[in-house]
């Protein structure tokens, strides 16, 4: 083979742009291979169908390089835990063939549920890459089965910490350290679920060791640092774009489970040229709450809002982190002293962190602003003894339901919850009542919950579940005093309100927590989800918008015209509905004026 | 046996493939037309006359079979045009619809809009009705709130319904009920019932699916009606036959009633042509890549079957529930355009589709493609592309790989044009991962067999990427399509839902059940002429453990009447057969936990005979006959003086050896060193990689 004309140009001995971008679709692809095993390999259906994991590729020295998302809320708190071994073993060192896992909020974690299990990629001596992956496991040992004890008096009654400890070394598993993990979780398929993280975490290392056989580990080494400054300079560019200045914003939980009042979270944003500084000094620092966000549940939360203001596009690595100047003062609800409990405050005030953000960013990029976040508190759990069994049967209540979905400027908000939940599947009325004496009566939208706006928050579902057996109902709530707020103008959402033993004389609203509330067979409980907010001033909703709104039962006749100042002819049921453009005009410009 | 003819449409060609009676093939690409694909397909079929010499009625009248691949349903749901449509829903499930099971597709984008409403919630009705999970009747169909919906469905001048009523797949009365009394209160409204578009929970996706054969059915009908019309009064004798996302055939008749199985129907003939091919050179694992011009797609194929998938399949934004063939799609093909962001080089997913197409193409395009690439490259041959039909240009192309991708990555043209070629192929090989891992298993066993007019340019490096030996170009690579429409078999997907602890199932019912399958089957193969032995069925049960959303088939465990009806010591023989399964499948079993049976589901084939391709003559030349020159081509650190073949000329046992290009009609094949073709005995070229050499 002789060459000809032309001629490839000299490789560059510094950098390949090319390569760099082969290396990153690469090292994105071993992460969705990653998860993509725990998913086909493990046996609890939240790990292996509702996504709740996350895998990561990280360097050497604990950055974010590469990510495969499942649900982003809970899993954006990789890096810190991995941070936290690179350090503690500095001294030894970590080896080809060693798996860690980590799960301790004190540590860099979120809370004790999501395990991170993490493999080195060591080449030369040295630690090249991190494969890394984390899940969500149904039990952590501690007070209460399940990982969320409310009534924990501190996190070591939540669960067994664990702040890194080897699970393999050196390629051999640490038999003893397994057998101790399983004697302190109640979950018969613990180990199962866990050997599936070994597994992908183990693939992950073979894959990125393959890449690196390939290209070399210079250029993998300059790939990882390209794909991060790129995202830092993309993020960074968009924060350029965004007013310099300082947004302050306040957001509560109305209570935390034993009823402590109105959990504060204060947020200070500051944009000054392509810096971004979020601080949460001034948010609540009562030190008798049950309900503590730890640092990395916090971070994750920052990082979930603000990736949903920013160009999609933006890969999320270190490089979109990292460029996050973040406050976070210790000792306050948001960064607790070590030992606090932080299973429900990895909800509440967890989201409540989004929601500060997008209220202060609001103010000067309202067409941003989104709260990904839920005013869910717990999962409804029923739980009751089925009939024909005589087994205990649990519903978690995670149905095809409508909630919290705001709108955003030019799009109203839509089908069941903001997008960051995009990738949790529900639980169907057909399959849960073959196998659960429970009915589902009802989930439709209820008209009028979406806050009203330009663009109208969606609507929350009105959701009634009917028992077939003596059974109990178990939940905390919140979002009752402090619904989804609106944006820019636009109205809050509906509260949520829940009400058991629906339409009978035992009917009672709960006002913090049902603990075990007893149903009779054929009692039922109504649940109304609380609705998003909306976008804008509704008085400037087109009118046409608006009769679509009513013909479609998303709006009243009633709202149409106190909410949205819009005057019709003629009636919905016959769809001669239209919209009386001069006495709305009337009516919006009274109201505009009043 | 007369000719065979199969026509596929696609976004930018019709193709046609001719099998004449002997087994010798003509092809055919003519241009689709916009809204009635119909008129394109005769035109088509008086070209393909034409080149037969002689008229389009005496092609036809000695025409036993048209098989037909058709777009209608997928750009009735792309372009949202289909009937006004209503949905009946039971009372309190009426939003299930937008409510999606929560998912959304862009996790990231809180602006990401909602898929266009086939169904505006004006339109939906919840209708007070109520059965249990066994059937039993909770509360009776309330027939004036149902008179009242229709009422209301007529005023809003609805075209097509769709009813869709909890638990209906065990009970179907009040669907029924509801169906007579559309019929006699609005009998111009075409009506979809759930229970027989798909008998199978959950409601969530069986309503979508229904839906969606409410939405396109009037527009598929009518399209079938009108070709079968034409093909009548062309004298064509004998009916249209259509391909479905199932893989299978069935009668036009049979998709005006089930529209929704139309979906897909054009890129799943390329699967099965796949497979036959592969079948031909005993391949019988392969990954089946189809690379056109704007997009590329991917399909596992195990044990000579193409992967089917019937869960969690989301098809222009709504869910199909019904079984397709699993295509993978990427926005990655010849006309993808390339760009540089932020430092980072990006090609596609935008396309410069076929207007006005890569710069190359010189009609008007002026942003680098992969297409322009390749030409820079030198794989392509400016002069000669199909057959000298259409001349490439190298006017802009060199400026404008400078201006968008060079100078930003301060890179020379070549090297511009090599990093657009070498992040496509990551682009394909990363999503060939990706599918391979989903499921669960390594590329490397498996050969590539690559298709479409751009596929042979990228699949050796691919192939190399992936750790793949072997890959292979199929003779009609470029209409395997339509080849594929041709060795279809009729297929018939029955499934029906039962709800049960596996340990509890009631074989009297599952083997009702079972007889109800077959007997529908039967019934719908026997319309077209498909009795007896030519009928075969493929029984399965679907389980999964407690929790799971997902449910598994494995092939049912019957021991009575012949291997074909449940016996009650299989009940226990199904939960041990489950946990094998999923053991072998996910590599776990929860053997404490009782496993639930879900559905019935019955798989019926109605064999078409096949008559064997006719090998090729051995050669009668030389390879190097076929050697028309040489061009620089680009192989991996520079351009290398590359012989030139013309793929036609090539014969039965011609080996050549990489660097090469192989010139087709159609599409060109590149070889790189260390890569070898050899032309089998049906015209495909088998390339082995000997060795990795870049």
């Amino acid at each position: 083979m002789s060459a000809t004309e032309g001629s490839a140009p000299e490789p560059d001995p510094r950098f390949d742009p090319v390569t760099a971008e082969v290396i990153r679709g690469a090292m994105e692809t071993v992460a969705f291979e990653m998860a993509t095993f725990v998913s086909l390999t493990a046996t609890t259906p939240i790990l292996n169908q509702s996504n709740e994991r996350n895998a990561t590729i990280l360097g050497g020295n604990g950055r974010l390089a590469a990510l495969s998302v499942g649900i982003p809320q809970f899993m954006l708190s990789s890096t810190l835990p991995v941070r936290f071994a690179l350090e503690f073993f500095a001294e030894e060192g970590l080896h080809e063939g060693d798996v860690l896992l980590a799960n301790d909020p004190y540590h860099g974690g979120g809370h004790l549920p999501d395990y991170n299990v993490f493999a080195p990629v060591v080449v030369d001596g040295r630690v090249a890459l991190i494969a890394s992956i984390q899940c969500h496991h149904a039990d952590t040992g501690g007070g209460m089965p399940g990982g969320y004890n409310a009534e924990a008096i501190d996190i070591w009654a939540e669960g067994v910490r664990i702040p890194a400890l080897k699970l393999f070394d050196r390629g051999v598993e640490r038999r003893d350290v397994l057998y101790m993990l399983q004697v302190n979780n109640r979950t018969p398929s613990f180990l199962g679920d866990l050997r599936a993280q070994i597994g992908a975490a183990q693939l992950g290392a073979k894959r990125l060791h393959e890449i690196i056989a390939r290209h070399g580990l210079e250029a993998v080494d300059a790939a990882v640092e390209h794909a991060i400054d790129h995202a830092a300079r993309r993020f960074r560019s968009e924060v350029a774009a965004w007013p310099d200045g300082t947004y302050e914003a306040d957001s509560y939980v109305d209570h935390d489970p034993v009823g402590n009042q109105d959990i504060h979270v204060h947020v200070k944003v500051t944009v000054a040229g392509d810096q971004l500084t979020v601080d949460f000094t001034g948010s609540d620092e009562r030190q008798d709450l049950k309900a503590y966000s730890s640092f990395g549940n916090t971070r994750g939360y920052v990082v979930a809002q603000l990736a949903t203001m920013m160009d999609p596009t933006i890969p999320k690595n270190e490089g979109f982190f990292d460029s996050i100047d973040l406050i976070v003062p210790k000792g306050c609800v948001l960064n607790p002293h070590e030992g606090q409990t932080v299973a429900a405050g990895t909800h509440h005030p967890g989201v409540e962190v989004g929601e500060a953000i997008a209220k202060a960013l609001g103010q000067v990029l309202p067409e941003r602003s989104c709260p990904q976040i839920y005013k869910l508190g717990m999962p409804t759990v029923i739980f009751g003894q089925h009939p024909e069994t005589g087994l205990p049967f649990f519903d978690h209540s995670v149905d095809c339901l409508a909630a919290y979905c705001n709108a955003v400027k030019g799009q109203d908000g839509w089908g069941s919850m903001p997008a960051s939940f995009g990738n949790l599947i529900r639980a169907t009325a057909e399959i849960n009542e073959s196998i659960t004496p429970v009915r589902h009566e009802c989930c439709d939208y209820l008209p009028d919950s979406g806050g009203p706006g330009r663009w109208r928050g969606c609507p929350g579902s009105r959701v009634v579940k009917r028992v077939l057996a003596d059974s109990t109902v178990s939940t905390y709530m919140v979002g009752m005093k402090y619904p989804m707020a609106g944006v820019a103008g636009g109205g809050d959402g509906s509260p949520n309100q829940l009400t058991i033993r629906f339409e009978t004389d035992g009917a009672e609203r709960v006002p913090v927590m049902a603990n075990g509330a007893p149903h009779g067979a054929g009692e039922a409980f109504e649940y109304l989800y609380g609705g998003g907010g909306g976008w804008g001033d509704p008085l400037e909703r087109d009118p046409a918008q608006v009769r679509d709104d009513v013909l479609d039962e998303y709006v009243s006749l009633d709202s149409a015209e106190r909410d949205y100042g819009v005057v019709f002819t003629g009636h919905a049921d016959d769809y001669s509905l239209a919209v009386d453009a001069a006495a709305t005009e009337r009516l919006r410009a009274r109201r505009r004026g009043a | 046996m007369g000719h065979r003819i199969g026509i596929d449409v696609g976004g930018t060609f019709t193709d046609f493939v001719l099998v004449r009676p002997d087994g010798q093939l003509r092809l055919l690409k003519t241009p689709t037309t916009l809204g009635d694909q119909s008129r394109g397909v005769m035109t088509g079929l008086a070209t393909l006359a034409r080149a037969e010499g002689g008229d389009v009625e005496a092609m036809l009248r000695e025409t036993d079979l048209v098989v037909h691949g058709t777009t209608t349903a997928d750009n009735t749901l792309i372009e949202m045009n289909g009937a006004v449509t209503g949905l009946l829903t039971t009372a309190g499930h009426r939003d299930e619809i937008e409510i999606r099971r929560g998912f959304k597709e862009d996790i990231w984008d809180p602006a990401y809009p909602p898929p266009v409403p086939i169904a505006p919630r004006r339109r939906r009705f919840g209708i007070p009705e109520r059965l249990d999970a066994r059937g039993q009747v909770v509360h009776p169909l309330d027939e004036n709130a149902l008179r009242d919906a229709i009422r209301r469905l007529r005023l809003q001048r609805v075209e097509s319904v769709a009813v869709c009523f909890l638990f209906s797949f065990v009970n179907p009365v009040h669907e029924l009920r509801a169906a007579e009394l559309l019929r006699a209160e609005a009998p111009e409204i075409r009506v979809s019932l759930s229970h027989l578009v798909m008998p199978t929970a959950p409601e969530f996706e069986r309503t979508s699916t229904t839906l969606v054969d409410a939405y396109v059915g009037p527009r598929v009908s009518r399209y079938l009606a009108n070709l079968e019309d034409a093909l009548r009064e062309a004298g064509f004798g004998h009916e249209l036959l259509v391909m479905q996302s199932n893989g299978g055939i069935m009668t036009a008749d049979f998709l005006a009633r089930r529209a929704v199985a139309a979906l897909g129907s054009g890129p799943t003939g390329g699967a099965m042509g796949a497979a036959s091919v592969a079948r031909q050179v005993e391949v019988p694992d392969f990954i089946a890549m189809d690379m056109g011009g704007t997009s590329y797609e991917v399909c596992v194929v195990r044990n000579g079957r193409p992967t089917v998938k019937s869960f969690w399949n989301w098809q222009h934004r709504y869910l199909i529930g019904l079984p397709m063939v699993e295509m993978h799609a990427i926005g990655a093909g010849g006309g993808s355009i390339a760009s540089v962001e932020a430092g980072a080089l990006r090609v596609g997913p935008e396309s410069a589709k076929a207007e006005p197409g890569p710069i190359c193409y010189g009609r008007g395009g002026t942003l680098p493609t992969v297409t322009d690439a390749n030409l820079v490259l030198g794989y392509l041959n400016p002069e000669a592309l199909c057959g000298g039909d259409f001349k490439l240009t190298g006017a802009g192309v060199r400026e404008a790989l400078d201006s968008h991708i060079g100078e930003p990555l301060e890179a020379d043209t070549v090297a511009a044009a090599h990093g657009i070629f070498r992040i496509v192929n990551a682009n394909m090989a990363n999503a060939i991962r990706r599918v391979s891992s989903e499921a669960g298993l390594d590329p490397r066993g498996f050969a590539l067999v690559v298709y479409g007019g751009n596929g042979p340019v990228h699949a050796g490096r691919q192939a190399e990427d992936l750790g793949i030996r072997r890959w292979i170009v199929p003779r009609s690579a470029p209409a395997l399509s339509a080849l594929g429409l041709l060795v279809a078999d009729y297929v018939v997907d029955l499934q029906r839902s039962y709800i049960t602890p596996a340990d509890r199932a009631e074989p009297d019912r599952v083997n009702e059940l079972l007889e109800q399958l077959e007997a529908q089957a039967r019934a719908e193969l026997a319309v077209a002429g498909l009795e007896g032995e030519a009928v075969t069925v493929e029984r399965s049960f679907c389980l999964c453990y407690p929790g799971q959303n997902f449910d598994i088939p494995i092939p049912a465990v019957l021991s009575a009447a012949d291997g074909t009806r449940m016996a009650s010591e299989d009940v226990a023989a199904t939960r041990e057969a489950f946990h094998d399964h999923h053991d072998a499948l996910r590599g776990y079993a929860l053997r404490s936990e009782a496993p639930l049976l879900r559905a019935v589901r019955l798989h019926a084939t109605g064999h078409t005979p096949k008559p064997p391709a006719e090998p090729l003559p051995p050669a009668t030349t030389e390879v190097d006959e076929a050697l028309v020159g040489r061009r620089p081509a680009f192989m991996g650190e520079g351009f290398v003086d590359t012989p030139v073949y013309d793929g036609e000329r090539l014969e039965r046992g011609h080996q050549v050896a990489g660097p090469a290009i192989l010139e087709q009609r159609f599409t060109t094949i590149v070889l790189y060193p260390g890569h070898e073709a050899t032309i089998d005995a049906y015209g495909n070229v088998n390339v082995a990689i000997s060795a990795r050499r870049t």
